[in-house]
């Protein structure tokens, strides 16, 4: 194992070491910033990897989200759901994906953004079956091999291992021939397609693959908050992970991990802040995050990892000099 | 002439009242390298795009070793091994040039389900490694190719559309903004690339030094219809093709 590797491993043992001594708000919070990584973490393949646009990935959340209440209040065990949500996903994210083949970019935006807007209103209009703006109370906690995840910290762990596994299968399905395809269809679709790369099928992943990944988030977000409104999938849900994505340096695989930590947390930070040297932000914390997220995207519009470029190319520039 | 690899019979191409293509027919045999020369605007990579699918050509006929191959798309004609270079750059900018070498032969390689399970190399790092050093890409080989210099950047687009070993390759103005000292180096290599791979080239380029050359058949396109075609050294005398090419 390298030392990236290694390093990964302390910082997650570090985390899990820390949890037990946070607040149960901290923790909580901690929790979703997990269930939002699963959903970023797809939407980066979508966006950052396909170079597919997206304003569409908190429908995927919610469909995701209301597939777990429905189906774990009749009883359906975790581990069922989990897979019936994921494939629910996978398949609407296929449809969505359909529009992408004729049209790109802003008008793409604007179509996933309807289609968001079509999946909010069908949560808030089909009472019967969502339940409407009243939503779905006392969604059950998983029980993983005989222990209850009822407890905070226990649901903390579940989640944090099972986003683990998601990174690392998303890991080794962008390090697989399918990443370097993905690449290629974001960088050049018509050279791609002269190459012999299905544009028509890894376009339709993409999405579909992105959306599935967003499904497992909202069954996770279910259980944590154990009731579900339609407000969560709102499309501002939809921009705020696509700014995730864009913050923390999209097309990079740990993007999405510093973007939803600077989008989930930053604003809790700030808000919660007992220093005096920042309680002034308990009432301007929207305004600094609002400033401070522009600036970064004035200063790093490849988003903060690519600081780290920046830094590696300067001794070659220095070189060159 | 030895049996047609590539026909293209009659193939028009018309915007409105514009005739880009005006019913050009030619062959091109198997391992034989032809050249299309013209002046600017005269319709040598409109019938590029109609034979490959680019675009679809307003009648005419194009069969590949016998196969009707007209109005197929890239997708599939990149399948039936015919591969192509574009007029402008067409590299994949964030991906290394090894990487660019990998993606341009790994879609040839099992389905795509069995791809997902493939190393990730897919099996090709070591031709990939061949094709780098052969184009003299060994010492920018990791990275990306986007931040190489326009003439690197060529030899990579030209060596992508030989990673396949496609058994008919379209190149369109491979000398296009390639330093001087490049082009013998290219040319050799094309010939390398002939011999080794055995596949039928067919080479737009407004370079004659180049064209003539390296190819032994050579066709002039002027306003879409083919003016003279045979041997270099006959185009090249020939009185119409001074005028038309040359100007008067």
């Amino acid at each position: 194992m390298n030392a990236k590797g290694i390093a990964l491993i302390v910082a997650l043992a570090a985390l899990a070491a820390l949890a037990a001594v946070m607040k149960r708000s901290d923790v909580y919070l901690m929790t979703l910033c997990c269930v939002y990584l699963m959903a970023t973490f797809g939407l980066n393949l979508t966006v950052g990897y396909a170079g597919q646009m997206s304003l569409g990935q908190a429908a995927f959340f919610g469909i995701g989200a209301y597939c777990a209440a429905i189906l774990l209040k009749f009883g359906w065990p975790f581990f069922t759901v989990l897979p019936v949500a994921a494939l629910l996903c996978f398949v609407v994210g296929l449809a969505l994906g359909f529009p992408a083949l004729r049209v790109q970019h802003h008008y793409l935006a604007f179509a996933t953004l309807g289609f968001n807007i079509l999946v909010f209103l069908i949560m808030r209009n089909e009472e019967k079956i969502t339940g409407g703006t009243f939503g779905i109370s006392s969604i059950p906690r998983p029980s993983v091999f005989g222990f209850s995840t009822d407890h905070h910290l226990a649901y903390f762990y579940f989640t944090l291992v099972s986003l683990v596994i998601v990174a690392g299968l998303l890991w080794w399905l962008l390090r697989s021939p399918w990443g370097r395809a993905f690449a290629a269809l974001r960088d050049n679709p018509i050279r791609a397609e002269s190459l012999g790369v299905n544009i028509t099928a890894y376009t339709l992943l993409a999405f579909a693959i992105g959306a599935a990944c967003a499904g497992i988030g909202g069954v996770y977000y279910a259980s944590l908050v154990e009731f579900i409104e339609p407000g969560p999938f709102h499309f501002s849900t939809s921009l705020m992970m696509l700014l995730a994505v864009i913050v923390g340096g999209s097309g990079r695989f740990f993007g999405p991990v510093i973007g939803t930590i600077v989008i989930i947390l930053l604003p809790e930070i700030l808000r919660s802040s007992n220093m005096e040297a920042l309680k002034f932000m308990q009432k301007w914390y929207l305004v600094f995050f609002g400033v401070a997220v522009v600036a970064l995207m004035i200063w790093l519009p490849g988003g903060i990892l690519s600081l780290f470029d920046r830094r590696a190319k300067t001794p070659a520039k220095e070189l060159a000099k | 002439m030895s049996t047609p690899f590539l026909e293209v019979k009659d193939v028009r191409k018309a915007y409105g009242a514009i005739r880009a293509v005006d019913g050009v027919t030619f062959n091109v045999g198997p391992g034989e390298i032809v050249g299309v020369i013209g002046p600017n605007g005269s319709g040598k990579t409109t019938l590029f795009n109609s034979i490959l699918g680019q675009i679809k050509p307003t009648s005419g006929d194009v069969a590949f070793c016998g196969e009707a191959i007209t109005g197929m798309s890239p997708l599939e004609l990149s399948r039936r091994g015919i591969g192509r270079t574009f007029q402008t750059l067409q590299v994949f900018g964030k991906l290394s040039v090894r990487d660019n070498l990998i993606a341009a032969a790994q879609e040839f390689k099992g389905s795509l389900g069995s791809r997902l399970f493939a190393p990730p190399d897919a099996g090709l790092g070591e031709h990939a490694d061949r094709m780098i050093e052969m184009f003299r890409l060994t010492h920018v080989a990791h990275l990306d190719a986007g931040t190489l210099s326009y003439g690197q950047q060529k030899l990579i687009d030209i060596a992508m559309a030989f990673m396949p070993a496609p058994r008919l390759v379209l190149l369109d103005e491979p000398c296009a903004g390639v330093n001087p000292s490049l082009v013998d180096q290219l040319r050799e290599l094309l010939i390398e690339l002939n011999k080794a791979q055995g596949g039928s080239f067919v080479v737009i380029e407004h370079n004659m030094d180049f064209i003539m050359r390296l190819c032994p058949h050579v066709i002039c396109m002027v306003e879409g219809k083919v003016l003279a075609e045979g041997p270099p050294q006959t185009v090249q005398a020939n009185r119409q093709v001074l005028e038309a090419y040359l100007g008067n």
